[in-house]
Order: C-alpha cells, then sequence, then structure tokens
C-alpha cells in the first residue's frame, strides 16, 4: 500500500476514525446504540398506572383517545400550530409551564397523546421523553401527526 | 501571482484555521452524543436509525482530521475528507433552508444548556469558505511542514 496515495490516505483515516469511535462508544458509560431505536408500537392501550408507558400509536387509536377527552399536545413550533391543528390541542412552547399545566389538570397518571407533523418529524418523541423524564407516566406519540390527521377529515381548528 | 514559499505559507495558515475549527466542532458533540443524534435526526436526510451511527463517527472523524491537518499527517487524505464533510454539511443546511426547517445547526454546539446557533446563510458561507481552503490545501505545490509521509 503506497501511503503517499490519497485514496489510501483517505481509507486509514476512514477506518481508524470509525473503529476508534465505535470502540470509544463501547466503553464510555453515556455511549448510545448504534441504530436509534424506534419507539414500541401499542397494541391496545391500557391505562396503566403501574407501568410507565412510552408508545407509539396509529390514527384509529389516536382517535379512539380524542373522542374520550384525552389532552394532545403539538410539539411544533407555533407558527405552524397558528396555521392548524387539531382541535383543543395545546401548543406551549415553554417546557416548565406545559408539564406545571399538565400535572395540576390531570396529574401525571393521565393519558396524553403528543404528536408533530406528521411520520418524518422527531419533535414529539423528543417531547415524550422530556416529560417521560418529568415523570408522567401514560404517553402516547400519535406518528402520524397533523399530516394524517387533517387528510383524513378529522376535527381541527382553534 | 503569489510564489512558490508564499503559497506555502498560506497553505500552512489554511490547514491552521481549519484544523481549529475543525477540532473545536469536535469536542461538544464528542461529548454529547445523544444531543448530537437528535440535531442530525431533526435535519430528516437520514433513514432512521442512521443517525446514531453518524452521531458517534463524525464528531471522532472531525477531530482526528483536524490534528492531521495541523500537524501534517496524511495531508491529501484530510483535506480531500474536509472537503467531503464541507460539501455534505452544506447540502444538509441548505435543504433544511430550502424546507424551512426551523432547526438548531448543530455545527459547534449541540448540548440542551447551550443548544447554539440556528441553521442560516451564515453557517452555509462559513462552510463554502471552509471548502475552499481545503481544496487549496489539496492544490498546496511544494510540500513543506509536513510530518507524515514526507514526500
Amino acid at each position: 500500500m503506497n501511503i503517499g496515495l490519497p485514496s489510501v490516505q483517505v481509507f486509514i483515516l476512514l477506518v481508524f476514525s470509525s473503529v476508534f469511535s465505535l470502540f470509544l462508544n463501547g466503553i464510555r458509560s453515556d455511549g448510545i446504540p448504534l441504530l436509534a431505536k424506534e419507539l414500541d408500537v401499542a397494541e391496545t392501550i391500557e391505562i396503566s398506572v403501574d407501568e410507565p408507558q412510552l408508545l407509539a400509536i396509529s390514527l384509529k387509536q389516536a382517535l379512539d383517545l380524542y373522542n374520550k377527552g384525552t389532552v394532545f399536545i403539538d410539539a411544533r413550533e407555533p407558527e405552524y400550530f397558528n396555521d392548524g391543528h387539531i382541535m383543543g390541542s395545546w401548543n406551549i412552547p415553554f417546557f416548565f409551564e406545559l408539564t406545571f399545566k399538565l400535572d395540576s389538570l390531570q396529574g401525571k397518571d393521565s393519558p396524553v397523546v403528543i404528536y408533530c407533523d406528521g411520520k418524518e418529524c422527531g419533535s414529539s418523541e423528543d417531547l415524550a421523553y422530556e416529560l417521560q423524564g418529568e415523570g408522567f407516566t401514560n404517553l402516547y406519540v400519535f406518528k402520524g401527526g397533523w399530516t394524517e390527521w387533517s387528510q383524513n377529515d378529522h376535527p381541527i381548528g382553534p | 501571482m503569489i510564489n512558490l514559499n508564499q503559497r506555502s505559507i498560506f497553505a500552512l495558515i489554511s490547514r491552521i484555521i481549519l484544523g481549529v475549527v475543525l477540532i473545536a466542532a469536535s469536542i461538544d458533540k464528542i461529548l454529547h452524543p445523544e444531543a448530537f443524534a437528535k440535531v442530525i435526526g431533526n435535519y430528516n436526510v437520514l433513514p432512521f436509525g442512521l443517525e446514531n451511527f453518524l452521531a458517534i463517527i463524525l464528531p471522532i472523524l472531525e477531530f482526528v482530521v483536524g490534528c492531521c491537518l495541523i500537524f501534517g499527517i496524511m495531508l491529501d487524505g484530510s483535506a480531500i475528507i474536509t472537503a467531503g464533510m464541507m460539501f455534505v454539511f452544506i447540502i444538509a443546511l441548505s435543504q433544511a433552508m430550502i424546507r424551512g426547517i426551523d432547526i438548531n445547526c448543530g455545527c459547534f454546539k449541540v448540548s440542551a444548556e447551550n443548544p447554539g446557533s440556528q441553521v442560516g446563510f451564515r453557517r452555509i458561507i462559513e462552510d463554502i469558505i471552509y471548502l475552499g481552503l481545503s481544496l487549496f490545501i489539496l492544490n498546496r505545490g511544494e510540500r513543506k511542514w509536513e510530518l507524515y509521509p514526507k514526500s
């Protein structure tokens, strides 16, 4: 192997960095999994107080919860929310305000549905993990989000 | 026209600038891999799952290449990788701006306490300048002040 060749150097640097970084990730205490894990999909929705839940739900399951009066949280930026959202959903950019309002209204064990734009957005999942960290125990991420909801003519508006 | 000697000095200055920028950009990402994975995920360019893989490897690659640029180790390879990274960053930033997604750049800072700057024109222009510097290093001509390989 001729080390003077640029392609050989690129190869060596890439291999060295990959091996070293994967090794480092393996031994450090805050290493992350190699592939991001998708949320488990809820088969049935059973509100449980014994076991914390954070699950992904379908449009049908979201609609069931919606009809039962479950709180929906819109995790998008306010300007998107103002353009249109699931009727009655909350959009509170300040995390502290959101947790305070949720906790004082219904406690930490009542179900909460969180959504963002659609299948590709990650803010609903991020928010769900943050709420889980605050002790909320029945969290459902509606993956289809605003896109799927509005395409199926379900209640939208202020 | 600049002469060969001036060219070598410019190449050395470019190496140090790029090296320092790459190392500075890598530190916070190396310290917070989980936060960086989220930032990559928000760009919506990778199929789900791969952002973790990139969040593990990219910061170390930046750090290693940054050190190589400063010390003059495998300079051609380092310059090509830097140019490649800058090219990818420019594409990622541009598509985020064109699609109008308002996200944290994740360029230098990724942690929640210090979220750093948003995606914007300034970042894209900076990356274009860095791309230019790395291409200049690749065409530096005379090989001076390099540790390995010597010729």
